[in-house]
């Protein structure tokens, strides 16, 4: 397991990195609301405009990273019917902050 | 999850806060999973979550407890599988609200809803002896009482023990919550000179069977920041093999009670460092 | 300042809890009257002496039933001591006052008559001892007025034992035992090992720190020896 090597010299950093990243969605979740949020309901109305489908089987799933975070939504649409042009699971790219580390990176699929 | 179940409810309470409720949920929890029963843990500290924390999930919390007892989302939304054991599931606490969202009937059905689901519901209590603290414990089968020993943390957990027997359903049943001790942060030199209540003298106040006995180490702190239980990420070291005891004589299992001591330390620091 | 300042006394609120039977009417509340009359035939004088709560909640009385209901139950030698279960709006001064936070719930064997032959009258075994055979933990309170009480196992920290009559601790006491707390100046406190925090007989109490350190740790008795509480180490 490298991931045990490379953490062996002291797990603090990794825990102030930890915290950094869920800190600072914590704080913009307070000030303003969370943009997984805004899109997730956004994504959900304009898919229930062209197929219905029950609220509790849809599935979502985020990851909330420093540069890049994930949004996965997974629908299931009766009869397999699906609106043209989308098929589940759906990625979005959320770009959150500079990175010194390059351009974002597009993710798709569940986290 | 086609296979009905009927789960066994466990609450870990103490009373006073900071000796360890969070960390042996996550811990135990995953012991049971990585043993091959499937595990629910439900965090009730509505506000000052942690156990997304210790278990590595604080960035995929999408629905917590609060939203699936105010109908905002299903209980198969909240629940986020953990990704080392695809046994374990967490329910996770809500951040932005407090004890006050939680309402009896709401985690009646959801414990009730969880219990055909699951083998194991392990129920991370609140410090404390209000709402959040009662609820947590109110469907409880059995309980794992968290001490350290220490004064305080003793007297607090005696506290909770009488609570255990006046508040929960099974109280007012007539009938009794199983308690049992997990004496957790023992340090053997402390308790070698003197300097720290020993596991008799915490035995005698509390009179309630003993579960095990976890060293303090720095594993667990490790295990802490890296968002891993102890009983995943150092499975080998000694408060991950004092929980996976824990958890077998949970099921029933007679195991002798290993006293950490000192020279074990020594041995575990000298090989732990071998397990990659 | 004046002298008239030093006589007040201030006042000392203490909060306790008590033990009571709790009857709960169903409607149609004639027919559940009925059905009390055939228990109290069965076991005469059952509450007689006991506080009984009233819980109303299975009904919607209006204030002036419930005041008949109460008047029902007087008649019948049952004293309410409180009402739960109703809207306080229809609390009234005149009604028994509205109780809150009741805990517990279990249900009481009301004994049948004694098959015996009618000769000699059963001399009515009252409860004048309590016996508690699971350790006392911290924050708990038992008040047993009527007698004495035993308990099986320790009274942790913070738990207090109150009596009547006399206080057998067959474990360690940690908290709080006072004893003869109806005026019974003769009522003891004994137990296997002493380490509480505060000892009473009557009005006459010493807390911990006024209390002998080599009595500690080892079996102990309290009394009262005319207006002086004395403890000794037993053995």
């Amino acid at each position: 397991m490298n991931l045990f090597n490379r953490f062996r010299r002291g797990s603090a950093p990794v825990a102030r990195e930890r915290l950094q990243i869920l800190l600072a969605h914590e704080r913009n979740a307070r000030s303003a609301p969370d943009l997984l949020d805004t899109l997730r309901e956004e994504i959900l109305e304009v898919i229930g405009r062209h197929v219905s489908f029950e609220p509790d089987k849809v599935l979502i799933k985020v990851d909330r990273g420093k540069c890049v975070s994930t949004l996965a939504v997974d629908i299931e649409i009766p009869n397999g019917l699906r609106p043209e042009g989308v098929a589940p699971p759906l990625g979005k790219l959320v770009p959150d902050q500079v990175c010194n580390e390059g351009a974002p990176v597009i993710q798709q699929g569940a986290a | 999850m086609s296979d009905e179940k009927s789960a066994r409810v466990l609450v870990v309470t103490s009373g006073k806060g900071g000796v360890g409720k969070t960390t042996s949920t996550a811990a135990l929890g995953a012991a049971l999973a990585d043993q091959g029963d499937k595990v629910v843990v439900i965090d009730f500290d509505v506000g000052l979550r942690n156990l997304d924390l210790v278990l590595g999930a604080e960035r995929r919390v999408v629905f917590d407890l609060i939203n699936v007892i105010h109908g905002v989302a299903k209980l198969p939304q909240a629940l986020i599988r953990d990704k080392r054991l695809e046994n374990l599931y967490l329910l996770p606490a809500s951040q932005t609200r407090d004890k006050e969202a939680l309402t009896e009937d709401g985690v009646a059905k959801v414990i009730a809803e969880l219990r055909t689901k699951f083998d194991w519901i392990v129920c991370d209590s609140p410090a404390g002896i209000e709402r959040g603290a009662t609820l947590a414990m109110r469907h409880a089968d059995a309980a794992i009482i968290v001490t350290n020993p220490e004064v305080s943390s003793v007297r607090d957990s005696d506290r909770i023990i009488g609570l255990l027997d006046s508040k929960t359903e099974k109280a007012e049943r007539g009938e009794r919550v199983d308690k049992h001790l997990l004496i957790n942060r023992y340090h053997p030199w402390r308790a070698a000179r003197g300097e720290m209540l020993s596991i008799d003298d915490v035995l005698e106040i509390l009179s309630i069977p003993l579960l095990g006995i976890i060293p303090e180490s720095e594993e667990v702190l490790r295990a802490s920041n890296l968002g891993s239980p102890v009983t995943i990420n150092a499975a080998s070291s000694a408060p991950a093999r004092a929980y996976f005891d824990a958890t077998r004589r949970l099921k029933g299992e007679e195991i002798p009670m290993q006293i950490p001591s000192e020279s074990r330390g020594l041995l575990n620091k000298l090989f732990g460092r071998k397990a990659a | 300042m004046s002298s008239l300042n030093c006589q007040r006394q201030s006042l000392t609120f203490r909060a306790r809890s008590y033990m009571a039977f709790v009857l709960s009417p169903q409607p149609p509340i004639i027919e559940w009257l009925a059905d009390l009359d055939a228990t109290l035939e069965r076991s005469k004088g059952f509450f007689a002496g006991h506080p009984v709560a009233l819980d109303l909640s299975a009904t919607r009385l209006s204030p002036a039933a419930i005041g008949q209901l109460i008047e029902s139950l007087e008649a019948r030698n049952i004293r309410v001591l409180g009402i739960e279960g109703i809207d306080p709006i229809d609390a009234g001064a005149k009604l028994p006052p509205l109780l809150r936070g009741g805990r517990g719930g279990q249900e009481v064997e009301v004994p049948e008559p004694a098959a015996a032959s009618a000769s000699a009258p059963v001399k009515k075994q009252d409860a004048a001892s309590l016996l508690i055979d699971t350790p006392v933990r911290s924050g708990q309170s038992v008040v047993f007025v009527e007698g004495d009480v035993t308990v099986i196992g320790s009274v942790g920290s913070g738990a207090e034992i109150i009596a009547g009559g006399s206080i057998h601790i067959y474990g360690t006491l940690r908290g709080l035992a006072m004893a003869g707390a109806s005026g019974n100046s003769r009522a003891r406190i004994f137990c296997h090992r002493f380490e509480g925090e505060l000892l009473a007989i009557g009005a006459h109490y010493r807390s911990a720190d006024e209390i002998d350190a080599s009595l500690r740790r080892g079996p102990a008795q309290a009394w009262l020896d005319g207006n002086t509480l004395k403890i000794s180490a037993m053995n």
